[in-house]
């Protein structure tokens, strides 16, 4: 399935809904998006990713390069993601540097 | 299954992709198992795009091979840019860091490595040669 990225920016949270397949043909959208979020200087990005079906390590780069951007404290926020997205995220020990979620919890998201 | 030949593009990985996962399914691979192949190739294919042709100034194609053995389903990438084996590349330093501190790459191939039973290189008449190999379940008798 083509990947999308959509961005939308509620309450200071840069909230990226992304679908279909992220890999390194589909990461520069991905990437453009984060880069909008680093400009808003969003408190926080919450990443909607319930309808991402696979994610290569050229995702890890995007997200590598968003906390770079937006520096250490900006919280990325990962949300209802599928079992094998985790697994990966996991093998490459980037769970220490964001929080999951099962769904968007508004109070705890944008009140950070 | 048939050879797939693809241009050495971006575009055309979802493509092998589609192949892979076509191959997992004809090799009775779980969902899991055909999830972590398709990563490990995608893995390689895209660094074969991108520095193997892109970065040095190369083009040319990619094809991909798939066999299915009575305890294996072997899927081969094959290349003609110049020889490299991902093998030399090491387990990267930074896995263990928080994400801020880390260089941006040297993620894909260790992801290829974590993610198929064994990983092998060549390089044969002119052909970077990267074979993935998953073992197939076991039926029951």
């Amino acid at each position: 399935m083509a990947f999308n990225s959509v961005l939308e920016i509620v309450n200071g949270v840069a909230k990226i809904t992304l679908s279909g397949e992220l890999d390194a043909a589909a990461a520069p959208a991905f990437r453009t998006d984060v880069e909008k979020a680093a400009a808003a200087k969003v408190k926080a990005v919450a990443l909607l990713m319930k309808d991402l079906e696979y994610m290569a390590s050229a995702g890890l780069r995007a997200l590598v390069f968003a906390k770079q951007k937006m520096g250490a404290q900006t919280e990325i926020y990962m949300i209802g993601l599928q079992e094998s997205v985790m697994e990966t995220i996991e093998m490459t020990g980037f769970q220490n540097s964001v929080t999951f979620l099962d769904s968007y919890d508004a109070a705890k998201v944008e009140g950070a | 299954m048939q050879p797939l030949l693809v241009p050495g593009t971006l575009d055309s990985l979802s493509a092998i992709g589609q192949y892979v996962n076509a191959a997992a399914v004809a090799a009775g691979l779980d969902k899991k198992v055909a999830y972590r192949l398709r990563l490990a190739v995608d893995e390689i294919a895209t660094n074969i795009v991108i520095h193997g042709y892109e970065e040095s100034g190369l083009s040319g194609d990619v094809l991909v091979l798939s066999t299915i053995t009575d305890n294996s389903l072997i899927i081969t990438l094959e290349d003609t840019s110049r020889p490299f084996d991902p093998r030399s590349m090491g387990r990267p330093d930074h896995i263990d860091k928080p994400v801020h501190e880390r260089p941006i790459g040297g993620l894909g191939v260790y992801l290829t490595i974590q993610n198929v039973d064994k990983f092998d290189y060549e390089y044969v008449n002119g052909h970077n040669r990267n074979i993935f190999i998953v073992n197939r379940p076991k039926i029951e008798a």
